[in-house]
């Protein structure tokens, strides 16, 4: 059942891309696949592309995709590991959230922080405390690891 | 009288009185003897329930809706008192130790089931329907959401009772969009319905659902909102969320599912195992005044309305066991078996140590964390330090263990990680010197704790032997009831007999009060032994024979007991015995 649902989500994905992301599967595997998310140009990761590394679970879509970072990113929400702390990637999942659906959210993260419920407290710190520095740093890593 | 008796509620029986009430089945009865069915009833408490003080705990009050046909109110530390009163135990002597005992505060508790907790919340939404003014589905729903918690609800909905309606999804938000807008139903020309025929379940041919991406002939589900999706699919989505006890809400919005919703979908009641999680996360984060029954498959609740009692135990070193409708005995405090003379410290230093020798428990200390507030094991499975116990719902920090609310503002003093769990290395150290004597002691635990097992499946057959006794030596059942006396007090003095070896682990062995306790000990050891024994014996026409040897011995066990663990807790009271890591 999830294979089909899968495929419906590639087939439009293909059809119709959002905007500033894409996403496909790795192989012959339909359960793994990877994405790449732009920058958003009214951010620090402006000009940066940003890979990601996503796996379905067998009862996809009653269970969320495993999506994480595999390009480094300074984040409040995104750790070293490239793990995402994203509600809707938890208790707020949906079944009738889709996979272009999350990647946007995380577009939108990457806007707009949510340092109140950090994944990296200290990020989260400079974040509140002394903008100008973070956005220094976020710019300098994306740079660095994702130009 | 029972060494851990609290304080004697009902009226001092003679020896004589005792006599009367074991040979005279006719002789009204209002003490906590074990009845043939097994539930020990005790009418004459029910009274109390009324006068029992308000818990410091702001908490539901169920208890004044209760019929007191439906529960056992237990106004005791689960001992029972007249069973007790041996051969050898004369009246002054019961008086005295009941001086000793001092003023303890009355236990008042009652014996629950999930469906007497959840048939009370039932009562209780009644109540409510009148001053909402709403279905009592929904009220249901609003209470779910409160945690059954009646004074926040009513508290918010006084102030904004449209926007709770809508926020919990009993209501549509006319005014907006559904919050998640992915599949709207302009890929399914089939979603097109009347807006009065949209809520329940629907036959469709050529349906496209857009959870599974299936097209197929098969019923469907939707609510108000429209958002139709397959019945396999909101089923398989339904299943996986009954255990959470939250409200169910539309997949692809938040409108709220209600129990007719539910049970229409899966075809059966399964709205009950909703209600059931949640009244399981109602009573967890309750967990002061509840507490589950700890045997397996045992769910009896007990709830004690009064926690400041509880206080006054711990002072003077006394447990408050509890015992549930199946006769399970237990303590209220930290939820483990009757561990007198032992108290819930020795208890539970005595228990860690064990789990420290186990490779399993390891794993649990090293990759699980305590919830600060209910002591549930949580492990730690990815995303971020903002915990969230399943069990209680408390949401603390991971890093620093402390409450997550401040964490979002002040600013994150729980950077450092806390290396002050590094002391296992000492631990390790003095964990190796303490070893030996450690081994010595457990291995004597054990010992018991293997013995109590045999006597209590000894006591499993105790039934049946009674009833041969009836048959074949012509006696009244009641008459016979001393055989499973002698069992009980049996079982209950290897009890204590197992837990004060904790106490002599811990306590300085130097000490002259020590040395008494050993003695003690060793005293009780012998007389458990020769009850034991006695206890083997087959043969009816001997067992009658020894009538009067299973009253003195176990009249002289029951003394030992109480000996002992009068000495135990003298040892705990004056510090001697200080339980260590």
């Amino acid at each position: 059942m999830s294979s089909k649902r899968i495929s419906k989500e590639l087939r439009d994905i293909e059809r119709d891309p959002p905007t500033s992301c894409s996403a496909g599967p790795v192989g012959d595997d339909l359960y793994h696949w990877q994405a790449s998310i732009m920058g958003p140009p009214d951010s620090p990761y402006a000009g940066g592309v940003f890979f990601l590394t996503i796996h379905f679970p067998t009862d996809y879509p009653f269970k969320p995709p495993k999506i994480a970072f595999t390009t480094k990113i300074y984040h409040p929400n995104i750790n070293a590991n490239g793990n995402i702390c994203l509600d809707i990637l938890k208790d707020q999942w949906s079944p009738a959230l889709t996979l272009s659906k999350v990647l946007l959210s995380i577009c939108s993260l990457l806007t707009d922080a949510n340092p109140d419920d950090p994944l990296v407290p200290e990020i989260a710190n400079i974040y509140k405390t002394d903008r100008p520095k973070y956005e220094a740093t976020a710019r300098e890593w994306t740079k660095k690891y994702a130009v | 009288m029972g060494p851990t008796k609290i304080k004697q509620k009902r009226s001092t029986s003679t020896t004589n009185e005792y006599l009367d009430s074991i040979t005279t089945p006719s002789k009204p009865d209002n003490s906590c003897l074990i009845s043939p069915n097994g539930k020990a009833k005790d009418s004459t408490s029910l009274d109390n329930v009324g006068d029992a003080q308000v818990s410091d705990e702001s908490e539901f009050e169920i208890e004044d809706l209760l019929s007191s046909s439906d529960e056992f109110v237990y106004d005791e530390d689960g001992i029972d008192d007249d069973a007790q009163v041996m051969l050898s135990h004369p009246i002054e002597e019961k008086e005295q130790k009941h001086q000793k005992e001092g003023n303890m505060p009355d236990l008042d508790y009652t014996v629950m089931t999930m469906q007497d907790i959840f048939e009370n919340m039932l009562r209780r939404v009644d109540h409510l329907q009148p001053i909402f003014n709403i279905p009592r589905e929904d009220i249901l729903l609003l209470m779910q959401h409160y945690d059954w918690n009646e004074e926040r609800l009513l508290e918010n909905w006084t102030e904004k009772m449209d926007e709770l309606l809508v926020e919990i999804g009993v209501t549509q938000d006319t005014g907006s969009t559904p919050h998640v807008s992915v599949a709207t139903n302009e890929t399914t020309p089939q979603g097109k319905t009347t807006e009065s025929s949209k809520r329940g379940v629907k036959f469709r041919e050529n349906f496209t659902c857009l959870i599974c991406c299936e097209e197929k002939n098969t019923e469907t589900f939707s609510l108000e909102c429209g958002h139709e999706f397959c019945i396999d699919c909101y089923r398989h989505y339904i299943e996986d969320k009954l255990h959470s006890g939250n409200i169910i809400t539309c997949m692809n919005c938040s409108l709220a599912l209600k129990n007719y919703d539910i049970d229409n979908v899966m075809g059966h009641e399964s709205s009950k195992k909703l209600m059931a999680s949640s009244i399981k996360s109602f009573i967890q984060s309750h967990n002061k005044n509840y507490k589950w029954c700890p045997y397996a498959d045992c769910g009896c609740i007990i709830h004690l309305r009064d926690t400041s009692t509880l206080a006054e135990y711990t002072r003077l070193h006394y447990s408050p066991f509890v015992k549930c409708n199946n006769d399970h005995r237990f303590c209220f405090s930290c939820g483990f078996e009757v561990h007198a003379p032992a108290d819930c410290n020795v208890t539970n230093a005595w228990i860690k140590k064990a789990r420290k020798e186990s490779e399993n428990l390891n794993w649990v200390v090293s990759h699980t964390k305590e919830c600060p507030k209910c002591g549930a094991n949580i492990e730690k499975d990815g995303g971020c330090n903002h915990m969230k116990c399943f069990g209680c719902k408390y949401e603390f920090c991971w890093i620093c263990d402390g409450e997550w609310a401040p964490h979002g503002k002040d600013y994150y003093q729980c950077v450092m990680y806390n290396n002050e769990d590094n002391p296992k290395k000492s631990r390790d150290a003095n964990l190796a010197k303490y070893m030996k004597k450690y081994t010595f002691y457990y291995r004597i635990f054990n010992e018991h704790e293997l013995s109590a097992k045999l006597d209590w499946k000894l006591g499993q057959t105790i039934e049946s032997k009674v009833r041969e006794l009836q048959e074949q030596m012509d006696i009244s059942w009641i008459e016979g009831q001393f055989l499973p006396d002698s069992i009980r007090i049996l079982n209950e003095s290897r009890t204590a007999l197992k837990w004060s070896f904790p106490v002599s682990y811990y306590s300085d062995q130097s000490h002259n009060l020590t040395k008494i306790f050993v003695d003690n000990q060793s005293l009780l050891s012998k007389a458990v032994e020769d009850l034991s024994e006695l206890l083997q014996i087959k043969d009816p026409i001997e067992i009658m024979r020894r009538k009067a040897d299973f009253y003195n011995m176990s009249g002289f066990v029951e003394n030992r007991k109480f000996a002992l663990m009068e000495c135990g807790r003298e040892l705990l009271c004056r510090g001697i015995c200080k339980p260590m890591d």
